[in-house]
């Protein structure tokens, strides 16, 4: 089986500072691939990268076969490529549904629409609605979402990256900021969705990286060390040195 | 519900006592009411249109006043080549029909927007409000350059451009005329809003980043709706050469593109109709206070300070309600 996100050699440099160097990974289909590593080794700038925000001084990305090294951000998007924040982002002034009907109207096509109230089209509301049912937020539809709480919030983020049409998420910390039982329910709602998208998570939460990866890829200093199941690091030497040794 | 009902109301007698203004202004004599309510109205138009960019796509166009001069100075040159029959340029006759004038008013401005978009959305914040300031700032001093459209001086005319069935030199049937491009331009704006492109627009200004992840190309629409305000502004310029019949390099000054933000912020930022009691309240106070000083700035100052403290969103937020 060939991987359906595949890196290899990404580097970046700001300044002095190698954030990636040398980075390689491959995701398989349908796998939830979990990218771990201490604070600042470089799991944002990978994301950034992979998702297109950031342009690599060096190496390829191929997404499904294809080279997206070169490919734009919203162009990545209809490929089936979407990431998450991990600073919640979510459009304040707009209800939860609201931020889920804009997402299905970008994917339905331009909106060079001038005239008809978008607000009340079904074709863009039932899709949405159904979206708010599948990570649990349903009934919280008419809420403005600077008003819903933060693990909601990150539902709500979520609800958006799927309304994309994604084959494959890159969800950097879902669980940030968010309480004990909230964390349980985001790891419930990605095991949901296992199997069905392709998921890279970078997480700090180890609970939930392994209760959810199939497999799991180490970074430090910019590059990826070791990769294997969620046990093979936790006896990897290297790993336990640089990382979960320190992290207990 | 309430605040619905409230806002309808605001509106209604808004909309009523411009609709009688030029019988107030006959019955308490004051003829002079009809020329203020047509430079409102024009003002109002161009503000509006300035409400789409900055309240609505959280762009701030500081070079809004190149685009409304530009289109009044389209009126007058095309007047200035009627007059004596000569060619602009070399190939194109003058006109005084407005059905030429002022479509062309909105495309040359329109146009201008289109290029000056361009370029300067490659920018955003700080960056943004100075490159639009310095395109406008290019604009006036082209037209300052130019002697034989009067330079400094700038251009007069004899006549408003001819409408069918209405009389260039009644005040009334222009005031009216001004009200219902007003009337339109804030109706379309309107169901703009509401719309799939009014929509996008919206998402862009609260979080453009946010808008790249899901898969937009935010750059289209900018540029669109940057060309929609600046023909808007064309034609409310077209109106202003026609009021005057007059135009000169002061349309164009970056203190007018000043003018036209304190209209927005003063009447309501993202609100529409906001601008329009903006537009009111500056010419209205402009107007009253040069009575007794030329340094009306003194008071318009501190009074725009008192309404974005106190106010959630400006003049219209007070009288309507929050939202």
């Amino acid at each position: 089986m060939t991987a359906l996100l595949r890196a290899s050699g990404l580097t970046k440099r700001y300044g002095g500072l190698l954030a990636c160097n040398d980075f390689a990974l491959a995701v398989m289909p349908g796998s939830l691939h979990a990218l771990i590593g201490p604070n600042g080794a470089g799991k944002s700038t990978a994301i950034g990268l992979l998702a297109g925000e950031i342009a690599a001084d060096a190496g390829d990305i191929t997404f499904d076969g294809n080279d997206i090294t070169q490919v734009a951000i919203p162009a990545r998007v209809k490929r089936g490529l979407t990431r998450s924040f991990q600073i919640t982002s979510v459009l304040p002034q707009f209800t939860a549904l609201e931020n889920v009907a804009i997402v299905a109207q970008i994917r339905a096509g331009h909106s060079f629409c001038f005239w008809r109230d978008a607000r009340d089209d079904r074709r863009l509301t039932d899709p949405a609605r159904a979206m708010l049912d599948r990570v649990g937020l349903g009934p919280r539809a008419a809420i403005l979402a600077a008003d819903l709480a933060h693990g909601e919030q990150r539902q709500l983020e979520l609800a958006m990256a799927l309304m994309t049409g994604a084959r494959m998420l890159l969800l950097d910390e879902p669980m940030a900021g968010l309480g004990q039982s909230e964390s349980q329910d985001m790891t419930a709602l990605l095991a949901a969705l296992k199997g069905r998208v392709t998921i890279l998570l970078v997480e700090h939460d180890m609970d939930a990286v392994a209760a959810l990866a199939d497999r799991v890829s180490v970074m430090v200093s910019g590059r990826v060390i070791a990769e294997g199941s969620f046990a093979d690091m936790q006896s990897d030497p290297a790993v336990r040195e640089a990382y979960l040794g320190e992290a207990g | 519900m309430v605040e619905a009902i409230r806002r309808r109301l605001v509106i209604a007698s808004t909309a009523l006592l411009m609709l009688a203004l030029p019988l107030v202004a006959d019955r308490l004599a004051m003829p002079d009411l009809v020329a203020l309510g047509t430079q409102v109205a024009i003002y109002a138009v161009a503000a509006v249109g300035l409400d789409l960019l900055i309240g609505y796509t959280g762009l701030s166009s500081f070079g809004h006043a190149g685009f409304f001069g530009l289109g009044g100075y389209v009126v007058g040159i095309l007047a200035f080549h009627a007059a004596d029959g000569s060619l602009f340029l070399g190939v194109v006759p003058g006109a005084t029909a407005a059905w030429i004038a002022w479509p062309a008013a909105i495309l040359i401005s329109a146009l201008a927007a289109l290029a000056i978009g361009a370029l300067s959305l490659r920018t955003s914040g700080v960056s943004f409000i100075m490159i639009t300031l310095a395109f406008a700032q290019m604009l006036f001093y082209l037209f300052v350059s130019i002697k034989t459209y009067g330079g400094d001086d700038g251009l007069g005319f004899r006549r408003r451009n001819a409408l069918p069935w209405i009389n260039p030199r009644d005040d009334v049937a222009f005031y009216y005329v001004c009200l219902a491009v007003l009337a339109l331009v804030l109706a379309a704006c309107h169901r703009l809003v509401r719309s799939r492109f009014g929509i996008v627009l919206l998402g862009i200004k609260q979080n453009e980043r946010r808008m790249a992840a899901i898969g937009l190309d935010g750059g289209r629409y900018k540029l669109a709706v940057f060309t929609l305000a600046g023909a808007i502004a064309g034609l409310a310029g077209a109106l202003q050469a026609n009021l005057l019949r007059f135009v000169s390099p002061d349309m164009l000054h970056w203190t007018m593109s000043g003018d036209f933000m304190v209209m927005v912020v003063l009447g309501g930022v993202g609100t529409l109709v906001g601008p329009v009691f903006g537009a009111a309240a500056m010419v209205l106070l402009q107007s009253w206070l040069t009575q007794w000083t030329e340094h009306w700035m003194i008071v318009m100052g501190p009074v725009l300070v008192a309404v974005i403290l106190l106010t959630r969103r400006g003049i219209w937020g007070a009288l309507a309600g929050r939202r």
